[in-house]
C-alpha cells in the first residue's frame, strides 16, 4: 500500500471539490429544515434544474454569467415554492411535507427531460478555468481549485451572515427554538422566505458549479440528494456548522475510500451514516433532534 | 385497568366472548371467510389477462403499502427505504434457487426468514432513531443494498447490472414455474397473501401489541414511566412490517422469476408510499386501495406517455387536497351521509 499516493495533494484536493458542491448543496438543504422542519425531497430536482440552466446559459452568454443568473433565477422560484408549497401546508405533518417535494421531484424531472432531452450534456469551463496548475508538485486542474475556493466562499459568507447579522440570528434561533424565537417576537414568514430562496438558490448555485465538474445528466439530481441526505443527518438536523462539518467528513471518507478499497467505496458514506447514528444519534452538530 | 377486569361483572362477559364458540358466530368472520373465498375465483371472472396482471400488480403493490401504512399508523415511522425489502427477498430467492441448489419452497422460506432477520439487526439500530432521520436511515439502506447488489465482486451472485434469472427447482405448494409466470394460476397465490396480511395487519391492530404501539406514539415519555418497555414493541413492527413488504417482494420474484437492481431502486420503494399515501393509512385497507387506484393510474397515465410528470401531480394534489387519503375521504363521506340520514329520519318521526 503506497501511503504517499493515498495521502497527496491531489487526492486532498478532490475530497475538497467534492465536499465544496456537498457543502453548498447540504447548508440550504439544513437552513430550510432548520426553519421549516421540512425534509426538501427536491433539492436534487432544484439542483439539477440548476445544472440545466447553467448549461443553457452558458451555451448562449457564458459560465460567468451562469455563475449569476442561474442562482438568481433558482431563488425566485425558491420564493414561488416557499409560497406556493411550504406555507400552504405548514400546518401539516412533516411526513405530508417531505412528499410533496417529493411529488415536486418527480415533476421536476420529466420536465426537465422534455425540455433538455435525457442525452448527457458536458459543460467547458470557462478559459481562464480550463487547463491545470502545478500545485505542488501536482498537475492539478484549475476548474477543482475554483470549486474549492466557491466553496470556501459560501461557507464563510453564510457563516459571517449567521453570525453578525440580525437576520442571521433570528435564523439560529429559530433553528434551535422556534417557539420561543417566535414568542420574543421574530417574524418567522418573511424569515423562511428569505431563507427558502437562499437554501434554493444554492441549489442553483452548486448545480452551475457541477456543470463542468461532473456531467450534466437526467440521474444526478437523485444521485446527489442520497449523499446531502446523509450529510445533513450526520451534521445534525438543521444544524448548519454540522452540515458543513459531515460535507467535509463525506468528501474525505469517499475520496480515501476510493483510493484504499476501490470495491467497496460505494458503501462508505453509509458506513458513516449508520457508524455516526450508532455513536452520536444526534449528529455531529448541536442542532435540534427532530 | 386489572382491578377492573378482574370484578365478576367485568370477567363474565369477557369470558363469553372470547371463547372459540362465540368467534365462530360472529357474523364478520364468516363475511371475511366467504370474500376470501370469493376472490379465489376472480380470474374465471376477470378473463381479460391483462387486467389481471394489473389486478396482480396492484395486490403485490398493496401488500408492501399495507405493510409501510401499519408502520406509519401504529408507530409513526414512515419508512422510505420500502425497496430494501422488496428488494432482497427476491434476491434472496434468486440466490437461494440458483446458487444454493434450494428447491422453491425453501427458498421463498430462505427468502422471508433471512429478510425478517435483517430487518431485526438493521431495526435495532433504525427504531431508536426518530422518525425523520428514521425515514432517511431506511433509504440510506436501500440504497446501499443496492450499490451493494451492482458492486464488481457480487457479480457471481446477483449479476451485477444485468440483474439475476431464476430457475426453480421443484414445485411451490404445486405451482410449477410456468404456473407461477401465469396470471390465471399466480393468482390465488397472491390473493391469499394479501388476505393473509389483512388478517395479522387487523389482528395485531386490535390487540394489547397494537394499543401499546400507539400509546407509545402518542406520549412515549409517559408510556415508559408508567411501565411499559417502548422499544421493544416497536422493534417487533418494524419487523412485522419489513416481513410484509418482503411477502410482496417473494410475489414478485416468484411471478417474474427475476430480480434487478432496480427493485432496490429509491423509485420502486417511492410506489408503495405513494400508493398508502393516496390511500390513506388510517383503515388496514387503505393502502390496498390506494395500490389499486395507483396501479389503475399508472396505467393511464402511461397511456399518455407523461408518466413521471402525471404521477408527480397526483402525488401533490391529493396529498394536499386529501390530508387522510382516498379511504379516509370515503369514510367521511359516509359519516356525512349517515348523518344526513340520520338528521332526515329523526325529522320524519
Amino acid at each position: 500500500m503506497d501511503f504517499a499516493q493515498i495521502f497527496s495533494v491531489a487526492q486532498f484536493a478532490n475530497a475538497l471539490a467534492l465536499a465544496s458542491l456537498l457543502t453548498i448543496l447540504a447548508s440550504g438543504l439544513a437552513l430550510i429544515f432548520g426553519l421549516r422542519d421540512v425534509m426538501n425531497f427536491g433539492h436534487g430536482a432544484f439542483y439539477m434544474l440548476g445544472a440545466y440552466l447553467s448549461y443553457s446559459v452558458s451555451q448562449r452568454v457564458s459560465f460567468w454569467a451562469a455563475l449569476v443568473i442561474v442562482p438568481v433565477l433558482m431563488a425566485a422560484l425558491g420564493a414561488l415554492f416557499e409560497l406556493a408549497v411550504l406555507r400552504p401546508l405548514q400546518r401539516r405533518s412533516h411526513m405530508d411535507v417531505a412528499l410533496v417535494t417529493f411529488g415536486l421531484a418527480l415533476i421536476i424531472g420529466p420536465v426537465v427531460h422534455q425540455l433538455w432531452g435525457t442525452a448527457p450534456l458536458s459543460v467547458e469551463p470557462p478559459a481562464a478555468l480550463s487547463g491545470s496548475v502545478l500545485l505542488l508538485g501536482t498537475q492539478y486542474p484549475v476548474y477543482r481549485l475554483f470549486l474549492i475556493a466557491v466553496g470556501f466562499g459560501t461557507c464563510l459568507a453564510l457563516a459571517g451572515w449567521l453570525k453578525y447579522t440580525r437576520s442571521g440570528m433570528h435564523t439560529r434561533a429559530v433553528s434551535q427554538q422556534p417557539h420561543v424565537a417566535r414568542m420574543m417576537g421574530v417574524n418567522t414568514d418573511r424569515l423562511s422566505l428569505l431563507v427558502v430562496c437562499l437554501g434554493i438558490g444554492f441549489a442553483g448555485l452548486a448545480g452551475v458549479l457541477a456543470g463542468p465538474y461532473l456531467s450534466v445528466d437526467p440521474g444526478m439530481g437523485s444521485a446527489i440528494l442520497i449523499s446531502c441526505l446523509i450529510v445533513v443527518v450526520v451534521g445534525g438536523l438543521g444544524s448548519i456548522g454540522g452540515a458543513i462539518a459531515a460535507a467535509f467528513v463525506y468528501g474525505f471518507i469517499q475520496v480515501i475510500g476510493t483510493v484504499l478499497f476501490p470495491s467497496i467505496a460505494v458503501l462508505a458514506p453509509y458506513l458513516l451514516l449508520f457508524g455516526v447514528l450508532l455513536w452520536r444519534p444526534q449528529g455531529f452538530g448541536r442542532g435540534r433532534v427532530a | 385497568m386489572a382491578s377492573i377486569a378482574s370484578t365478576p361483572a367485568a370477567t363474565g362477559p369477557r369470558l363469553a366472548d372470547s371463547g372459540l364458540v362465540a368467534t365462530l358466530a360472529r357474523p364478520a368472520l364468516w363475511l371475511w371467510v366467504v370474500v376470501v373465498v370469493a376472490g379465489l375465483f376472480v380470474p374465471a371472472v376477470l378473463t381479460s389477462s391483462f387486467y389481471l396482471g394489473m389486478l396482480i400488480n396492484g395486490v403485490t403493490l398493496g401488500i408492501a403499502a399495507i405493510g409501510i401504512g401499519f408502520l406509519m399508523y401504529q408507530c409513526g415511522l414512515v419508512m422510505f427505504g420500502v425497496a430494501a425489502f422488496i428488494g432482497l427477498p427476491a434476491y434472496l430467492l434468486g440466490i437461494g434457487s440458483m446458487h444454493l441448489g434450494l428447491g422453491v419452497t425453501v427458498s421463498v422460506l430462505f427468502a422471508l426468514v433471512g429478510s425478517a432477520a435483517f430487518a431485526a439487526v438493521v431495526g435495532a439500530l433504525a427504531v431508536r432513531a426518530r422518525p425523520l432521520p428514521f425515514a432517511m436511515l431506511t433509504l440510506a439502506l436501500a440504497q446501499m443494498l443496492k450499490s451493494t447488489a451492482t458492486l464488481q465482486g457480487m457479480r457471481p451472485l446477483t449479476g451485477g447490472d444485468d440483474g439475476l434469472t431464476m430457475t426453480f427447482s421443484g414445485t411451490f405448494f404445486g405451482f410449477t414455474q410456468s404456473q407461477l409466470a401465469n396470471g390465471v394460476t399466480f393468482w390465488p397465490l397472491a390473493w391469499l397473501a394479501l388476505c393473509g396480511v389483512l388478517t395479522v395487519v387487523w389482528l395485531a391492530a386490535h390487540s394489547r401489541f397494537g394499543r401499546v404501539l400507539r400509546a407509545t406514539q402518542a406520549n412515549e415519555e409517559r408510556m415508559r414511566f408508567s411501565g411499559f418497555d417502548t422499544y421493544l414493541p416497536r422493534l417487533v413492527a418494524f419487523v412485522m412490517a419489513s416481513f410484509i413488504i418482503a411477502v410482496s417482494g417473494v410475489l414478485i420474484g416468484l411471478n417474474s422469476a427475476f430480480a434487478s437492481p432496480e427493485l432496490l431502486d429509491f423509485a420502486t420503494g417511492g410506489r408503495p408510499l405513494v400508493a398508502m399515501l393516496v390511500g390513506g393509512a388510517s383503515t388496514i385497507a387503505g393502502p390496498l386501495l390506494g395500490a389499486l387506484l395507483y396501479t389503475w393510474g399508472q396505467d393511464a397515465f402511461g397511456a399518455t406517455g407523461h408518466l413521471e410528470l402525471l404521477t408527480g401531480i397526483a402525488v401533490v394534489v391529493v396529498i394536499a387536497a386529501f390530508p387522510t387519503g382516498a379511504s379516509g375521504f370515503v369514510m367521511q363521506l359516509a359519516r356525512r351521509v349517515r348523518a344526513a340520514a340520520g338528521r332526515g329520519g329523526g325529522a320524519a318521526r
